[in-house]
């Protein structure tokens, strides 16, 4: 850069982060593992010798990954079939997508609430049919978590699809197909492989917003099915336990690292091969 | 007295030399085009003459002021950009009035500069219209507008009229070169499209590797280049090696390797090389036929190869004992790949690099 | 068209209906007749819309969100501008390591930074709560700005910027006169996108509530933990026009195709 005074316009960007993002987070990560004399794990010892805790780490991470499945299943064909559609129509299902997207989290779980709830929508029908005698328990437990992120979560997977996808020839499918390949032979030949990049980024976002979201454990898990971050809530708010609360937001902190990198790392090889 | 002087200008973006102990005298008045290959540093001269860059040693002398520090802000410099760099939140009238305007030139005198310069270029009943409702041709009179209306001490010009389609382009540099003249404006022009730089130049300097290889008229750049570099710049394809045997004032006489003997204008010597390279143009050489004027003075004797249709002439790649050359020919008779050829190279058409 | 691209016709309305039902349910919902939630809602009735004016809670929360919402999109705008031009502008060395901690506050989850900030800026800094949200909010949509500012500087012509110059504006009028009128679509997206942000947010809002200073979607959850009645879908209704007219400033201005890159 040829002006060094330039360098000054990133600075209160710079200090707003370091002072209100970097510290407070340092120090959180720095009181786990301070102990009375010098630096110790234990208290990541005592973390994982604890059954409840594991318990509810491996829930959290079979719901973000069950969540991330289920949002590959609706969301590779519902974007394809966007990305082949004219502008026109292609903008309007967007703007369906976008919308969810912009609304408050609380809002789309509390819809679920209803739908799910005791004198909800489903348990209304299934009673009316005749095939239930009593309003099932649709709410909090696991199934309406996942029910509540895969809502909350899909519209970002469409969204990263769509983005690669659109980019993505029409020629080429005719071109593989004069060629002696199937539509279902051309697709998985061509369309898939391209699509890769879209698949990973959705996958991260929608793992890892899964893995720390609060609003929708909260609202549809409740106390019954509890995950990491409202354990993090409950720890530092309910019991006051800002030690377990301190070792369960490292620990949550360094999942979400962990997995990046190694989706990251898998799609620098898939790229790479190309 | 030159108006403007770069004196051992040299710049570079790390290990990359881009000029080097470079100088440039342009004449008050003169229209100077910067002519070269891409990446031969005419750009960057440009932009360190208009202050864009600066220079890491050297002195930039404008109007007996040393310029080398002035901002670009203060420098009363116009330039036009290749891509026009219209502001494209502003109409064609507050375009070319940006200038006027921050010099806190009144009012009713900024509606008629811009107004009466919009008149030049033609473009008076398209003051209201925005940059994306013109063509690409209107763009660039508004960009030249916008550059003239501050009268600024000096017209710089980035290959101005490389977006626009060929036909186009003939018709702006007739009107860029009579808006020069009108206003007298000392300009320095790039470009690497030859025609249109030997055709609205006073003077024309042939750039290469970030040093000036020629700076001339354009009639003097075409007929006698100066290195080997420029000639085949400008459309000399064809190189002999040749050793001196007698230097005299009028004419001079040279050997090939293969021994044939070649008379050569003096004045088109440009080296003092003992070997040197005898340059001419493809539609220079003639096509005589065996046997006839038997004279061996600047001759060759070669075999057709393949021959090109180039709608005036034809072109063909002779075989010869130096080597191949391109030779044009007209189009009264086509000769057969194969056919033996005496090729003559007219003394006064030969130049030495 | 054959049987195959009817198939996945058929499959992507299917998730569409999955994304936009609930949306209808919850306005359905909002105005039914009877006390609790039901579906289908019996009679149709506006009375739980009159009553979330009833929950002052729910009024002086709201004022509050909108609040910290523009003060923060403000502070993050005045702080993120300079920062995205010089960013997108220049290259330098550091730069994609200056680009990735810019935009690193959406990477850390947010529940977490919300913890932190709880513990070193209201227990720790003694900062008043209403502070620590403000600035919890002005880290957490810094990088909506950012990216959203780059992108719209992605294709601008920089040369315009060296046109002012030479024409006798200064560096920093040119930004002023030149620069910022040509992306002023870009800054009212990130404004919006920021502030929608910044007002739904719960994950950090939780964290710092104090006496008399909460936002509306931390009142809205405690809401429903206590009554299941239907305020809040009628809350959520007026939530989502809200969002229908912010959306369309965002597609007059960005365009949608923005969330798809």
């Amino acid at each position: 850069m040829k002006n060094k005074a330039n360098y000054l316009l990133l600075l209160p960007g710079l200090i707003l982060l370091g002072l209100f993002l970097f510290v407070p987070l340092f120090s959180t990560i720095f009181q786990t593992i301070r102990g009375k004399e010098g630096l110790t794990l234990v208290k990541y010892f005592d973390f994982f010798k604890d059954s409840y805790y594991i318990s509810i780490y491996l829930r959290t991470l079979k719901l973000a990954l069950i969540t991330t499945l289920i949002a590959v299943m609706l969301g590779f064909p519902t974007a394809y079939y966007i990305s082949r559609t004219n502008k026109k129509v292609r903008g309007l299902y967007i703007m369906l997508a976008v919308f969810p997207l912009l609304t408050s989290s609380v809002v789309r779980s509390f819809s679920w609430m209803v739908i799910l709830g005791r004198n909800g929508i489903v348990n209304t029908i299934l009673l009316n049919l005749n095939i239930i005698n009593e309003p099932l328990k649709l709410l909090y437990n696991e199934f309406a978590i996942v029910v509540g992120l895969v809502y909350l979560f899909l519209p970002l997977m469409i969204m990263s699809l769509v983005g690669v996808m659109e980019n993505i020839d029409n020629d080429l499918m005719e071109a593989a197909e004069s060629l002696g390949a199937s539509r279902l032979k051309a697709f998985i030949k061509v369309i898939f492989p391209l699509s890769v990049p879209g698949l990973i980024v959705g996958s991260v976002l929608v793992f890892t917003g899964s893995l720390t979201a609060y609003t929708t454990p909260q609202l549809l898990g409740g106390s019954n099915a509890k995950v990491l971050s409202t354990l993090v809530y409950q720890n530092a708010m309910s019991l006051f336990d800002w030690d377990t609360a301190s070792v369960l937001a490292t620990i949550m902190i360094l999942t979400t690292l962990i997995v990046t990198t190694i989706i990251n790392k898998l799609s620098g090889k898939l790229s790479g091969k190309r | 007295m030159a108006l403007l002087n770069l004196k051992d200008v040299s710049v570079a973006y790390g290990d990359n030399v881009v000029l080097k102990d470079f100088n440039l005298n342009i004449k008050k008045g003169d229209l100077v085009s910067l002519l070269g290959p891409s990446g031969c540093g005419k750009t960057t001269t440009l932009r360190l003459i208009g202050g864009f860059i600066q220079a890491n040693k050297g002195k930039f002398i404008f109007n007996d002021k040393d310029y080398t520090k002035v901002p670009v802000h203060k420098r009363e410099f116009g330039f036009v950009f290749q891509s026009y760099a219209l502001f494209p939140h502003l109409s064609v009238f507050d375009n070319v009035a940006f200038g006027l305007k921050l010099r806190k030139t009144p009012k009713g005198e900024i509606k008629k500069r811009v107004m009466e310069m919009l008149d030049i270029v033609g473009l008076a009943d398209y003051s209201k219209r925005y940059p994306k409702e013109l063509s690409g041709g209107q763009r660039q009179r508004v960009a030249l507008a916008r550059a003239l209306v501050i009268k600024p001490d000096l017209l710089l010009l980035d290959e101005p009229l490389s977006n626009l389609d060929a036909k186009l382009r003939v018709k702006m540099r007739v009107g860029i070169r009579k808006i020069q003249k009108e206003l007298n404006i000392t300009t320095v022009y790039v470009t690497h499209d030859q025609e249109e730089c030997f055709s609205i130049s006073d003077k024309v300097a042939v750039m290469n590797e970030g040093v000036i290889e020629h700076l001339d008229t354009p009639q003097n750049i075409y007929d006698n280049p100066k290195t080997e570099f420029v000639a085949n710049f400008v459309g000399f394809e064809n190189f002999i090696d040749l050793s001196l045997q007698s230097k005299n004032e009028d004419i001079s006489t040279y050997n090939s390797k293969n021994g044939r003997v070649f008379k050569v204008k003096s004045t088109n010597i440009n080296s003092n090389k003992e070997t040197i390279k005898g340059a001419i143009r493809p539609e220079e050489i003639k096509i005589v036929n065996k046997g006839g004027d038997n004279k061996d003075e600047n001759t060759l004797d070669g075999i057709v190869g393949i021959s090109t249709f180039l709608g005036k002439e034809y072109q063909y790649m002779v075989d010869t004992e130096v080597g191949k050359l391109l030779v044009n020919g007209n189009t009264n008779k086509r000769y057969k790949e194969g056919e033996k050829v005496k090729l003559y190279l007219p003394k006064e058409k030969m130049v030495l690099v | 068209m054959n049987t195959k691209s009817r198939f996945l016709t058929i499959f992507s309305v299917l998730v569409y209906t999955f994304l936009i039902f609930p949306l209808v349910i919850i306005t359905a919902a909002a105005f039914g007749a009877n006390d609790y939630l039901k579906f289908p809602p019996e009679g149709f009735s506006f009375k739980w819309v009159a009553n979330i004016f009833e929950v002052e809670m729910f009024i002086r929360t709201f004022k509050i969100s909108i609040e910290i919402a523009v003060f923060g999109t403000f502070l993050a705008l005045l702080i993120g501008i300079p920062a995205a031009y010089i960013l997108s502008r220049y290259q330098f060395k550091g730069r994609n390591f200056l680009q990735g901690l810019f935009l690193s506050p959406v990477l850390i989850p947010a529940i977490v930074f919300g913890f932190s900030l709880l513990k070193f800026l209201i227990i720790k800094m003694q900062f008043p709560v209403y502070t620590s949200l403000l600035i919890g909010h002005t880290v957490v949509i810094l990088p909506y700005i950012i990216r959203v500012i780059s992108s719209s500087l992605e294709s601008f012509d920089y040369s315009i910027e060296e046109a002012a110059v030479s024409l006798g504006a200064g560096r920093i009028k040119t930004f002023f006169i030149i620069v910022l009128p040509n992306i002023t679509s870009g800054v009212i997206a990130a404004f919006i996108l920021a502030f929608i942000n910044s007002f739904n947010n719960v994950p950090i809002s939780i964290f710092l509530t104090g006496p008399g200073v909460s936002t509306l979607p931390i009142q809205m959850m405690s809401y429903v933990e206590y009554y299941f009645d239907p305020t809040i879908a009628a809350l959520s209704v007026i939530l989502m026009l809200m969002t229908a007219i912010l959306m369309f400033i965002i597609e007059r201005t960005l365009g949608l195709s923005f969330f798809t890159k």
